[in-house]
């Protein structure tokens, strides 16, 4: 009997020992980061367990020792290595760990998120978007109004009650990206460009002199909806929004939030532009086409306007490097989506936030922002990480093909916000999207493009 | 086996009562968000000392029972911990507000009220009793037609066999993104615009990649049907001078009837629950211009598509979490039928 009991305490011991064993195991995970989410997520309660009863084999990466180690959820994946660089400097100059965990690429960062808050495992600094992401959150996040940071930047997130809880770092710009030689040999001068007809003249000129230009499409467009629908339902979307708006002008954004109204006027304006695009995209592009084959074609030079933000600059100098290297590495320059006369802005903004949790490191957090917002955090996001600073104390100049001309546009004042940001959440995945792709298959036409995009608005803000 | 030996009185309440205490202390400390991080593993801990307790329990009359519990223990826990306690927070939550972080109130049968209402549900619906029956004779017919081909004595008939049911080990989505891409690049040239631009062709794409990738494990257990077959039979019919068609509808069909039986369900079920082909190839995109007097734009969305894409890119879990009861109840009911229908076949046989 007395052997029976040992074997059943060892064997307990046993189980024990293993699970404190898998555990540590997973937390190395955690650094290596993006698509690793549940096994992180489980290991975080676990490895702590581990501490107590495993023979300590926990290295100095893990968790524990609170007030050291802060953990960062990246949302730019695409600067993974860069953002591991800046944590290590501050490290260095600190003594403070940050560990970085990247996600993106079809991960659904706020889903993964609110997994771990149900594990009891959130990260101290996260990502946040929209404002559907900010309400979810409002009063487990830190407010960050005091500071030092917030005087030196208009682009923190705000609440609705004046509160500023985001902190902002990098600029994007929204606006109709060219290819600055092409337009050049085309005899075309952007400045010129400033309305409706201008711009269809220019369209014109450029299809009719395709051959010798060596274009395949005038403008590479694409309307996608599986896959692009953000390009259409909320980038261009928010150009009906905001675009030659003041930075703080809400008209629309109000106006759609109020169940879905649209201003036909301006919106039908638009929809002759969108038409526009239609007619001279890309036809392998318009319905089916991919991220990587639009951005691609125009990195090649084979398109003279593409409908894309500042965010391809970093893949155009990265993944498309020996294209957009055979093309000459062309100037690029940005329009405003000029769908009306007197609109002249490009629309620049925060495209997410890093919010802090409110727990035992928030002080810890707010420090390590605050160290971002400065000179040392700053030559890494911007010259390494390519983020066009929102700082104005910043003195680094991005080696992106977009900093210039954001710059120029901010400069003059030329800029509007990112309203569409406040859209009703998965508008553009679950509604707009299609309607998009619909028009760009012929199946709708310009008045029914905008009758539909009313009703289909109004139906999903009335769900 | 004395049970009561002075160890066993004193050991097994010694045992139950720390154990238990054990369990309790850790559980009031993780509800109370405390950080102590040995909390898990006196969980642990506590939860072995208990069961020892109880196997060591001084009593012959339930020992065997005692015994029994613990062996299913394992089982019932996990199952408790995956299945149960999900189910019935599930059912709670979808009679509140809740986000998936918090939530504020109750809101009783509101989010039930508001799913019914919405036409793109209901097309949803509709949809996924389309595709069901659809998928159901079609999967079906040429899983069946596969079988036949490959119950032929010819050479290669195992590499047939084998070439058939390989898409079936295919994860769907990333089938999904192969026949994506096939649709978009490769098909192109014959359809002129892709089939997955417009939704009526779309939802054609997603049956013939179902069926592509689903007939070939159902030819699998056909074969298997047939080949069980008693050859005597069959001999009889050659010998009476029943054809090929005769043989095949006189003889072979209703021989393996049961078998049919099983596959159908076996289709229905899966069809019903289709979701990773449907989210890679289309995303439930597609627009419907007149549905119930609405433009819909989830012209290829099925049922739990759509409850993925209302919880998850809609931001709206309370909802999600009401449609997937909803969709539970009509799981529960087919496989309820199901089981049902092939005991009742059994028992014929």
């Amino acid at each position: 009997m007395k052997r029976k009991l040992t074997a059943i305490v060892m064997s307990g011991v046993l189980a024990a020992a293993m699970l404190a064993g898998c555990s540590s195991s997973g937390s190395n995970t955690e650094t290596t980061a993006a698509g690793s989410n549940d096994t992180t997520a489980a290991a975080g309660d676990t490895t702590a367990a581990g501490d107590t009863t495993a023979a300590g084999s926990q290295s100095d990466s893990s968790g524990g020792s609170s007030g050291t180690t802060l953990r960062l959820v990246n949302g730019k994946i695409e600067v993974d290595t860069q953002l591991k660089a800046l944590a290590a400097e501050y490290e260095k100059e600190t003594g403070v760990t940050v560990q970085i965990e990247s996600m993106g690429g079809g991960i659904d960062i706020q889903s993964t998120l609110k997994g771990y808050y149900q594990a009891d495992n959130m990260p101290d600094i996260f990502v946040c978007g929209s404002d559907g992401d900010f309400s979810n959150w409002d009063g487990l996040i830190a407010d960050l109004s005091d500071e030092k940071w917030t005087s030196d930047t208009d682009a923190g997130y705000k609440t609705a009650d004046g509160r500023i809880v985001g902190f902002p770092y990098t600029t994007e710009a929204i606006g109709l990206t060219y290819n600055k030689s092409i337009l050049e040999k085309a005899g075309i001068d952007p400045a010129t460009i400033t309305g409706p007809e201008q711009l269809q003249a220019a369209f014109e000129t450029l299809d009719s002199k395709k051959d010798e230009l060596g274009l395949t499409a005038v403008i590479g467009y694409s309307a996608e909806s599986t896959n692009l629908y953000w390009s259409t339902g909320n980038h261009l979307f928010g150009v009906y929004l905001d675009a030659g708006l003041d930075r703080d002008d809400t008209t629309y954004i109000d106006e759609l939030n109020d169940g879905g109204k649209l201003d036909q006027a301006r919106f039908t304006d638009y929809a002759n532009m969108v038409a526009l695009f239609n007619q001279y995209s890309d036809p392998d592009l318009l319905v089916s086409g991919t991220y990587d084959q639009q951005i691609l074609n125009f990195a090649s030079g084979k398109y003279a306007f593409v409908t894309q933000g500042s965010w391809i600059g970093a893949t155009m100098t990265t993944d498309d490097k020996d294209q957009y290297a055979a093309a000459g590495n062309f100037e690029v320059g940005m329009l405003p989506y000029a769908f009306e006369d007197g609109i002249d802005t490009i629309q620049t903004n925060s495209p997410s936030w890093w919010v802090v949790y409110n727990n035992a490191n928030t002080d810890a957090a707010k420090a390590f922002l605050q160290w971002c917002s400065e000179d040392a955090g700053q030559k890494i996001l911007v010259e390494d990480a390519g983020f066009i600073s929102p700082f104005k104390s910043s003195q680094y100049m991005a080696d992106d093909p977009f900093a210039q001309t954001i710059s120029d546009y901010t400069t003059a004042g030329k800029t509007s916000a990112w309203h569409w940001l406040q859209i009703k959440d998965g508008i553009a995945q679950n509604a707009t999207g299609v309607v998009y792709q619909d028009f760009a298959s012929g199946n709708l036409t310009t008045e029914q493009f905008v009758s539909t995009m009313q009703q289909v608005c109004e139906q999903y803000y009335a769900n | 086996m004395k049970p009561d030996s002075v160890a066993h009185k004193v050991l097994s309440p010694v045992f139950l009562l720390v154990g238990v205490a054990l369990m309790v202390v850790s559980l009031i400390m993780d509800f109370t968000g405390s950080s102590f991080s040995g909390r898990g593993a006196m969980l642990v801990l506590g939860l072995i000392m208990a069961l020892t307790g109880l196997y060591l329990l001084p009593t012959l009359k339930y020992h065997r029972a005692i015994v029994y519990v613990i062996f299913l223990f394992p089982l019932l826990f996990a199952f408790a911990i995956t299945v149960l306690i999900p189910l019935v927070l599930g059912v709670g939550y979808s009679f509140t507000d809740w986000t998936g972080i918090r939530f504020t109130t109750w809101v009783g049968l509101r989010n039930y009220v508001t799913m019914f209402n919405d036409p793109s549900f209901i097309w949803s619906i509709l949809l996924t009793l389309l595709f069901v029956i659809l998928n159901m004779i079609l999967v079906n017919v040429i899983g069946f037609a596969l079988a036949l081909l490959c119950t032929v004595k010819m050479k290669l008939v195992n590499f047939f066999r084998a070439a058939f049911f390989l898409p079936n080990l295919i994860g769907g989505i990333v089938l999904g993104y192969i026949w994506q891409f096939v649709f978009n690049n490769v098909f192109i040239d014959l359809t002129k615009t892709s089939l997955l631009s417009q939704t009526k062709t779309a939802n054609m794409a997603i049956i013939l990649v179902y069926i592509w990738q689903y007939a070939g494990y159902i030819m699998l257990i056909y074969v298997t049907g047939l080949t069980q077959m008693p050859k005597d039979v069959l001999e009889a019919a050659q010998i009476d001078g029943a054809n090929a068609v005769k043989t095949l509808f006189h003889i072979k069909i209703p021989m393996i009837a049961s078998t049919f039986t099983i596959c159908t369900f076996l289709t229905l079920t899966s069809a019903f629950k289709q979701f990773d082909v449907n989210m890679a190839l289309t995303n439930g995109n597609g627009s419907v211009p007149g549905f119930m007097g609405s433009y819909l734009s989830n012209g290829t969305q099925m049922l739990a598509l759509n409850i993925y894409n209302t919880a998850i890119a809609k931001n709206n879990y309370a909802q999600g979490q009401a449609k997937a009861v909803f969709f539970f109840i009509i799981l529960a009911a087919v496989s309820l039928i199901q089981v049902r229908l092939s005991n009742k076949k059994e028992v014929e046989l």
